[in-house]
């Protein structure tokens, strides 16, 4: 299954923010999307997911049109998001979270276990009341449990102690070898370089440079073009 | 003293006709963000049902779960006919739904006229007790009002369906992007909906005359429920309807029922300043 982006547009009411995005995330690779501070990389995961309309352009899944579709739906056909923000109901139960996001009672142990004993054990408390990090680390977890084929990953690591990060990329390498594809969010470009196939830049809503890994002088361009 | 437990129990009998009638209300607007303008429509068809009980020689009892069972349907038909394809712009929806509810008055006055219609109290006569004397169908209805209300509650808060539906509610987008579907849960909530308001309506029936135009008096106090009891607060209904009950029967017993209205109104815009993000807090 592979997703694609087509000249995607979208933004917030009458403000553009994405004017005419291309690009694709097949099975079985990370594409790290790299960018500044407002450069439309969290409007771009939402447009994915369908919480924004695209006002142009199109979306495809494994071939099939998806861009008028609602998003419970494309989570039902293998896409998945853990949001940079508001990414857990704060008012609930880790628990009812997790069941919410699909997960029976019965692997609540297994996905909470999957950042060593951050989270174990914690299903009762409420999700609000964890720790900025540990929620991101809940709702990367629950995602990367899922069964979904390709998953976008929205600043996954933002808040993260070192050693979680090394667990999420861990996490996520096996998710491509699992055959999934990911596409990172990511402003770390260690972590970016260490783990993607494939990078694309974002200034501005518009994709102004892409990479594949390998490449000389890859690290140099990139933070380059993160840089002032 | 027995003046002041009448009023008590005047003001108890008022708080659980308005719990259950805007109950339906609530449970629309603060899950789908849709201020549904035909809910008193709901309301007056329920009353139909317990009419169309009685002229067939049924029991007034069964009339209840059939005005629940005909509003679920009729509800559901709306959701999906109607309220499924604009319900993310609200300034339609409440076009749409006055509309809904001219079409629902007219519907029902072809099919009725304008005659008014009724129905005979199934428990004449009144009971004694706290030292005063009480019709005894409103004891029943505080009970059943009580009892509908609780149960509808609970079945929103304590279930699986219930935790999807307060997990749109919390968080529509999120609740979305989690795969729940929030479409099924659009429509059995206001088929839920549109059924409580129709139990409400059976269970009026008795205490007044059945006409096209009925609906239209259970709108306003039913807003003022909602807005006093919070927007996005399933349980608001109960503390909504316990403070409009009071306010009004306590003007009412210290000067008159018009200075009821004008404090309930006082009371709506005294809220809606406090409160401040009413529609786009519920449906971004
Ligand atoms: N809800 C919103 N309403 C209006 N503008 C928004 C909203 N969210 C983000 N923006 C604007 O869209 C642009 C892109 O934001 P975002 O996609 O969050 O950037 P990034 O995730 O790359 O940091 C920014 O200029 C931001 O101000
Ligand atoms: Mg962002």
């Amino acid at each position: 299954m592979r997703f694609e982006a087509h000249g995607l547009r979208s933004g917030y009411g009458s403000v553009p923010v994405l004017h005419g995005v291309s690009f694709c995330v097949a099975q079985g690779e990370i594409v790290a999307l790299v960018g500044r501070n407002g450069a439309g990389k969290t409007t771009l995961v939402r447009t994915m997911i369908g919480l924004l309309r695209a006002t142009g352009g199109q979306l495809r899944l494994g071939g099939a049109d998806i861009t008028r579709v609602p998003p419970s739906r494309r989570v039902r056909a293998g896409l998945r998001a853990a949001f940079q923000e508001r990414s857990l109901f704060s008012q609930f139960s880790v628990g009812d979270n997790l069941r919410l996001s699909g997960h029976p009672p019965a692997e609540h142990g297994r996905v909470l276990g999957m950042f060593g004993e951050s989270l174990a054990g914690r299903e009762a408390q409420r999700a609000g009341t964890l720790s900025g990090g540990e929620q991101k680390m809940l709702a990367a977890a629950s995602a990367l449990a899922s069964t979904a084929s390709i998953l976008l990953m929205d600043e996954p690591t933002e808040g993260l102690q070192p050693s979680n990060v090394g667990l999420l990329g861990d996490a996520l390498a096996l998710a491509r070898q699992q055959g999934r594809g990911v596409l990172l969010v990511e402003q770390h470009l260690a972590l970016a370089l260490r783990l993607a196939d494939r990078f694309v830049v974002l200034e501005k809503g518009e994709i102004v440079d892409t990479g594949t890994a390998g490449e000389a002088g890859l690290g140099d361009r990139l933070s380059g073009r993160l840089a002032l | 003293m027995d003046a002041l437990t009448l009023e008590l129990l005047n003001g108890l009998s008022l708080f659980a006709t308005l719990a259950i009638v805007a109950l339906g209300l609530g449970i629309v607007f603060g899950l789908m963000g849709i201020i549904n303008l035909a809910h008193g429509e709901f309301v007056m068809i329920g009353a139909y049902v317990a009419y169309v009980t009685h002229a067939n020689g049924l029991s007034h009892w069964l009339s209840l779960p059939l005005a629940a069972v005909v509003l679920f349907v009729l509800g559901a038909c709306i959701e999906v006919g109607l309220i499924r394809r604009i319900h993310r712009r609200p300034e339609v929806t409440i076009l749409a739904t006055f509309g809904l509810s001219i079409c629902l008055r007219q519907a029902v006055e072809l099919i009725f006229t304008k005659d008014f219609r009724g129905v005979p109290n199934p428990v004449p006569g009144a009971t004694r007790a706290l030292g005063v004397l009480f019709p005894t169908y409103r004891y029943v209805l505080i009970g059943i009002a009580v009892v509908v209300v609780v149960v509808t509650l609970l079945a929103f808060t304590r279930s699986r369906f219930g935790l999807t539906v307060r997990a749109i509610v919390a968080d529509r987008d999120l609740a979305d992007a989690c795969g729940v579907r929030t479409g099924i849960a659009n429509f059995c909530a206001f088929g839920i909906g549109a059924a409580t308001a129709g139990i409400a309506g059976a269970l009026v029936a008795p205490l007044g005359a059945i006409e096209p135009q009925a609906g239209l008096a259970y709108l306003p106090g039913a807003f003022l429920v909602v807005i006093v009891g919070g927007f996005n607060r399933l349980w608001g209904v109960i503390a909504g309807a316990l403070v409009v009950a009071a306010v009004q029967t306590g003007v009412i017993h210290f000067y008159d029922a018009v200075w009821a209205q004008i404090a309930s109104l006082a009371l709506a815009v005294l809220m809606l300043q406090l409160r401040r993000v009413p529609v786009e807090a519920a449906n971004p």
